[in-house]
């Protein structure tokens, strides 16, 4: 009994720190510009495909890694450059389509130039392992991920507090306008919301494919999604919302998958979105309000 | 004034000659087969490998004097996987004059292009659909499938299983997410059963979270212990199951399909975690498989300058192949009279001996299935199966 819930909740901590970590790294971008980031998942591909296209090299595996992470912090930056900043100032259609359009294109070019067909992503030995504690096995990768998920969101809270970048980037997700006027450069935070939003997809990138080993072009469409979830059930503009909205939206997976009788198991999502649905007439403005403002930039 | 009449008339030259070409297409010596296969999108890892495949069946036959004195020729225009665009490509072809038809693997996605095949009259022909939806009671009687049934490809694993290895309990893992991992699961439940075996229970999930800890444990928590755990699904999440499977200990044999014939796969669970288990697939690019294999493969090399990644390319040749053999045992392109030969009529394939039920049976196909097993994350053949007596769709 002991080691179900010792189970039940490393399953549901880990799934929760992927998810927190997806949603915190879109709504990043959003709290400032107010507009979803359709190509977000497309730098979780990057990194897979970073690191498959390193497998080869006699690099160790943790330098492969950063590597994966840079490229799509690179990835970040390349995206609001390509799809953003062009149209950003125009029209909110327009963002919507050329981000859907450079994510069109990254999965298409990993589709033409390496293969449909999925391929291996090297991973060490740590996140194959499994250590066994109170009678049942849990693998090292789910405890990994916990610890690297706390660590970060601990440091991201510092960053955002302490240090001026923090504190810019704050002041710009609240009121663009008049952090612009007092001299915070609006294409500098943007930027930098992306290349944080890339690492965060990097990190997640390296973790998630932990779990699947392999990488394929449209890898990156079921991390949007979750984001995108639990972004919407945390408060579209609140960090800690993304965070929580992460968290809660695994509790709510794995536990019905703990529970629900085998004829319904297969109908999980119609089960988890009502309990989205639910929460959202409750408090439509998700779990935690973030800064008041709606003002589109 | 005179310069501008020059002008002119070269113009109307060049568009003359230029429509003298498109509508030579359809005057010349030419038997052209058309094609929706996709290059994009979720159906491109099946439909591509069939789409190489094709074309270097297409050059080796014309390499070799063309078909009924005519030049082969393969107009593949990308399905983009999206059924009503490959509806409409299917069109398109037969418009341009596309006397045969090769639809994209699977039925939500080929289906579309079987039904204009079957309006034109034309014999069209999927490459590896295996769910026996695919037939000709729903397509009409000039529609077939290269790939065996899953009904087929079920009841191979289970005979397997039961027969030859002494498996009698047997544990049932099925994605609920598409039409083939469901009735394959279906097919093999039903014939374990009917030859005597016993289904522990089924365990349903549906792919997205990358997260089996639930079903691990209720694995885990059987009384009786599995023989054998048959997996219905596809990449990523074949290589995460199979996986965490093996990582809480759970070492049973596991079984499954021909979406197991991966070279992703075997290298996602390499020699750690690659062992003890058996699919079921088309063919196996080896000798042992067909005498004909090394030659293929010489020629994709060729052709592609590199080797073939899944055995999923032979579906694409033998589509052509079989298309070619019908048609010049028919002596004519003729929608009726190629599908009769292909009723009556056994081909010897890369992917194994095949024949085809009449129409008012579906055009079930009667073809035999090659076992593989993955050991230390390397695959090697069994052999060659044929289910004696396969469930009824």
């Amino acid at each position: 009994m002991i080691g179900q819930i010792i189970q039940f909740t490393i399953d549901a901590l880990s799934l929760g720190s992927l998810y927190a970590l997806m949603a915190l790294g879109l709504v990043i971008v959003y709290g400032i510009l107010k507009l979803v980031n359709f190509a977000y998942g497309e730098l979780i591909m990057v990194t897979g495909y970073t690191l498959f296209l390193l497998s080869g090299s006699p690099l160790p595996w943790i330098v492969m890694a950063g590597c994966g992470i840079l490229m799509a912090v690179f990835f970040g930056i390349l995206t609001e450059l390509i799809a953003f900043r062009p149209v950003r100032a125009k029209s909110v259609t327009a963002v919507l389509i050329t981000s859907f359009a450079f994510s069109t294109l990254l999965q298409n070019a990993a589709l033409l130039f390496i293969s449909p067909r999925s391929r291996q992503v090297p991973l060490p030995d740590l996140f194959t392992q499994s250590v066994e504690l109170a009678g049942v096995i849990i693998p090292l990768r789910n405890i990994i991920t916990i610890i690297f998920a706390v660590v970060l969101l601990i440091l991201f809270a510092l960053l955002l507090k302490k240090t001026v970048l923090g504190i810019a980037l704050r002041a710009a997700a609240s009121e663009f306008r008049m952090a612009r006027m007092l001299g915070v450069p609006a294409n500098l935070v943007i930027s930098l919301a992306f290349a944080i939003s890339g690492f965060f997809a990097g990190v997640v990138g390296i973790l998630w494919l932990g779990r699947i080993g392999v990488v394929l072009p449209t890898i990156g469409l079921e991390p949007l999604l979750i984001a995108f979830i639990a972004t919407v059930i945390g408060g579209m503009r609140s960090l800690q919302g993304a965070v929580l909205g992460g968290y809660l939206l695994a509790f709510i997976d794995i536990s019905l998958n703990y529970t629900l009788p085998q004829d319904l198991l297969q109908f999980r999502d119609a089960f988890t979105f009502s309990f989205v649905i639910l929460l959202l007439v409750l408090k439509p403005e998700g779990l935690i309000k973030g800064p008041a403002t709606g003002q589109r930039t | 004034m005179f310069d501008h009449v020059l002008k002119k008339s070269v113009f109307g030259l060049v568009l003359i000659i230029l429509l003298l070409c498109m509508g030579g297409i359809g005057f010349a010596k030419d038997i052209i087969i058309g094609g929706a296969l996709s290059s994009t999108g979720v159906q491109a890892p099946l439909d591509d490998p069939g789409l190489r495949g094709a074309q270097v069946a297409v050059k080796a036959i014309n390499d070799a004097g063309g078909l009924l004195g005519k030049r082969l020729v393969f107009i593949n225009l990308d399905g983009k996987s999206d059924p009503v665009n490959v509806g409409n490509i299917a069109v398109q072809l037969i418009d341009k004059g596309a006397a045969l038809f090769i639809a994209p693997c699977d039925f939500d996605f080929g289906g579309p292009a079987g039904r204009e095949a079957q309006k034109a009259g034309i014999v069209g022909v999927s490459t590896c659909a295996s769910d026996p939806l695919y037939s000709s009671w729903s397509l009409g009687d000039k529609q077939f499938t290269l790939s065996m049934w899953n009904t087929t490809m079920g009841a191979t694993a289970a005979e397997y299983a039961f027969n030859e290895r002494g498996w009698k309990n047997a544990y049932v893992v099925t994605d609920q997410f598409i039409a083939y991992t469901k009735s394959l699961s279906k097919y093999f439940t039903a014939h374990f059963k009917a030859i005597g075996g016993t289904i522990l229970g089924e365990e349903k999930y549906t792919q997205g979270d990358q997260d089996f800890s639930a079903q691990l444990s209720r694995i885990k928590a059987l009384k009786t212990k599995p023989d054998v755990i048959f997996i219905s699904s596809y990449q990523p999440d074949l290589s995460t199951i199979i996986r965490s499977l093996r990582e809480v200990g759970i070492d049973a044999p596991v079984m499954g399909g021909d979406s197991y014939d991966d070279p992703g796969l075997f290298d996602a669970l390499g020699k750690k975690f690659g062992n003890d288990i058996y699919f079921v697939t088309h063919t196996w690019m080896g000798p042992e498989a067909h005498p004909d294999m090394p030659k293929f493969i010489s020629l994709y090399k060729a052709f592609y300058n590199e080797e073939p990644d899944t055995s999923f390319v032979a579906t694409g040749w033998d589509t052509v192949m079989l298309m070619a053999e019908a048609v010049k045992l028919a002596g004519t392109t003729d929608g009726a009279a190629v599908a009769k030969v292909m009723e009556t009529h056994e081909f010897n394939l890369l992917t194994g001996k095949l024949s085809y039920k009449s129409s008012e049976e579906g055009h079930a196909p009667d073809k035999a299935a090659v076992l593989v097993q993955l050991q230390d994350g390397k695959p090697s053949f069994i052999g060659w199966r044929r289910p004696a007596n396969p469930p009824a769709p």
